[in-house]
């Protein structure tokens, strides 16, 4: 029995429309919302808590309809990328603020208690406007799970903090949601918000569900172009030339990738690879090598992306990005024009 | 070797010099029309008048009148500003621009305007009945002055609330709490420095009003008569000492206005 269900639900706000909208959610799940600007994230997200006046459609939290019930009386959580403090409250009264609501009695121990699992215990007694980024992001987490919401739903919550904070206050709030067993809906831009945290991602484009699932589905087998671009794989036209022992073989504009996916001969097809399912060598490796995809690349670029480097693989006309580690680079001496070998194992190109 | 001097000329910023000049004449302008209500009367001609009866009573009917008022402008101003902000409803537009209506048009129309609708009408008829007589009556002030400083209420707390970020109330409903515990326990507090600007900008309005007043609750001697009518009756027997002081007063109370007003506005 599915936790959280949305059922085809539609709401039209003057030139934007959520369209046709259903998916399910288990208790525990962690859902991550991808997709470009002007999606209609944030609007889903405001509307499941009950902001938006729905135009069509159903919301079930354990299987009872609450489509039309206030936003007070949904038990869920919200927290935004500006944080949405109270500038009036101090710390500890903008943590304890619902918990005084649902408990008159609660004391202080539950706020001091959340206050120090988030590491901000020593900034209860300040105001807001005094704290910095990570700091806010945490006190506004600490207020939406000091009440244990059924749901708790975030909108890009870390998109403001800088790369290491980032990674303290994700493991902050994986702990936090961990014990309590919160339910989390999380729209994000960062795809490693979505990798180190959730189990399911949806995807969303122009008030459009594009496609809902595990989040290795959108990744390795995302259902359109789109979605592939987005998620950082590398596209190409081609047509299946032939069915060779279980594997498809794809003419892509003057090269062949072979591929575990199925698809009729002559059909014309998008391939998509992951820039972290190729190995680049300087020498063309031997036969008995057991990926079955070796191309004779041009280095082009280098893309420095902190921790890894992004190379840029010139193929026929075509671009093929490779994900390596920012030592490779230095390691094997990398320089733009140099021959590179790409070796894709046939399981890692995805035919859509 | 001889020592080089660079000349470097300083362009002149003809564009931001004749703002400046425009601003600093016009202000240096209105000191003077200031300083002359100061300078012109004598002191003591100014204090003398200042404990007449006349000026006792109008300075006492004003600022009755005024707190009433600005209380009354206040009670209705703040839930008619978070609607305009907030709700959304068929008709909104039509509802703002009737709000704002007596902002631009002259205090003579809006009197005369209050004027049939407090007569004769079924309205004027009813509130007559129920013990509320506003034509050429002391409680006429208060509803000139009422619907004079109402606009300007209005539109200062409607700019405060729009600058509530909506979300703070989102988050307080998501955390339990009624629309109504929202707008106690978030919205106002967070538009206090707006409604300290709206009650001193209202007051201001309230007390200066003269010719709402004059045209619904008459300019009568010691009875309707507030600041504005005292310097206008004054004028018109030629007693230019009760009305300069009436002046003068009316100058004082404005520049505290403002002056708080400014500072309220600073902290918003």
């Amino acid at each position: 029995m599915s936790f959280l269900r949305i059922e085809n639900l539609n709401i039209c706000l003057k030139e934007f429309h959520l369209k046709n909208i259903s998916f399910d959610m288990e208790a525990g799940d962690y859902l991550t919302i991808i997709g470009p600007t002007g999606a209609g994230k944030t609007i889903l997200l405001e509307s499941i808590i009950g902001f938006w006046k729905i135009n069509q459609g159903h919301i079930f939290i354990d299987n009872v309809e609450i489509t039309n019930d206030l936003p007070e009386d949904r038990q869920m959580g919200i927290v935004y990328q500006d944080y949405a403090l109270f500038p009036h409250f101090t710390v500890s009264q903008n943590i304890a603020y619902g918990l005084k609501k649902k408990d008159r009695k609660a004391d202080e121990s539950q706020v001091t208690e959340i206050a120090t699992s988030l590491q901000i215990d020593h900034l209860l007694h300040r105001k807001p406007g005094t704290l910095s980024g990570g700091e806010k992001q945490r006190t506004a987490l600490a207020r939406a799970l000091i009440v244990a919401p059924k749901l708790l739903l975030m909108d890009e919550p870390f998109s403001a903090l800088d790369p290491k904070t980032r990674r303290t206050t994700r493991q902050l709030l994986k702990s936090a949601i961990e014990k309590n067993g919160t339910t989390v809906i999380h729209i994000t831009h960062d795809l490693e918000d979505a990798w180190s945290m959730a189990n399911k991602t949806a995807f969303f484009k122009e008030g459009n569900l594009l496609q809902f699932g595990p989040l290795e589905d959108i990744f390795f087998r995302p259902n359109s172009g789109f979605i592939a671009d987005f998620v950082g794989a590398s596209i190409f036209e081609g047509q299946v030339q032939e069915r060779l022992n279980g594997n498809s073989i794809i003419n892509c504009n003057g090269f062949s990738l072979t591929s575990l996916d199925t698809a009729e001969v002559g059909k014309k097809v998008q391939v998509a690879v992951r820039p972290e399912s190729i190995i680049v060598s300087r020498n063309q490796p031997s036969s008995d090598i057991s990926a079955q995809n070796i191309l004779k690349t041009e280095l082009s670029g280098i893309v420095d992306e902190g921790r890894s480097c992004l190379l840029d693989l010139q193929i026929n006309g075509s671009c093929i990005n490779g994900l390596v580690a920012k030592n490779t680079v230095s390691r094997m001496n990398l320089s733009i024009g140099d021959t590179l070998f790409a070796i894709i194992k046939s399981a890692n190109v995805r035919i859509i | 070797m001889e020592k080089m001097g660079i000349r470097t000329v300083r362009k002149i910023n003809f564009f931001k010099a004749g703002m400046i000049f425009i601003t600093l004449i016009i202000t240096a302008l209105l000191v003077l029309a200031i300083l002359s209500l100061f300078l012109v009367p004598d002191p003591v001609d100014v204090w003398n008048n200042l404990w007449s009866e006349e000026m006792i009573f109008s300075m006492k009917f004003s600022l009755i009148t005024g707190l009433i008022s600005t209380l009354l402008v206040m009670v209705v101003a703040l839930p008619i500003a978070y609607t305009l902000s907030r709700f959304q409803f068929k008709g909104i537009g039509f509802v703002k621009t009737i709000i704002d209506l007596p902002v631009a048009f002259p205090e003579l129309v809006l009197g005369l305007c209050l004027l049939l609708l407090f007569g004769n009408t079924p309205v004027g008829k009813f509130l007559k009945l129920i013990g509320l007589d506003f034509v050429f009556t002391q409680a006429g002030v208060v509803a000139a002055q009422f619907f004079t400083a109402l606009p300007y209420a209005c539109r200062i707390l409607k700019s405060t609330f729009d600058y509530i970020d909506p979300r703070l109330e989102f988050v307080s409903r998501s955390l339990g709490y009624s629309q109504r515990e929202t707008f106690i326990n978030i919205s106002l507090p967070l538009a206090r420095s707006g409604i300290l600007a709206s009650v001193v900008i209202a007051f201001a309005r309230c007390i200066g009003t003269f010719g709402t007043v004059l045209i619904l609750a008459g300019g009568t001697f010691m009875k309707t008569e507030v600041l504005p009518i005292t310097l206008y009756l004054n004028i018109s027997y030629g007693n230019m000492g009760m009305a300069l002081t009436s002046g003068i007063v009316l100058m004082v109370i404005s520049f505290f206005a403002i002056y708080i007003f400014e500072k309220a506005e600073v902290s918003l």
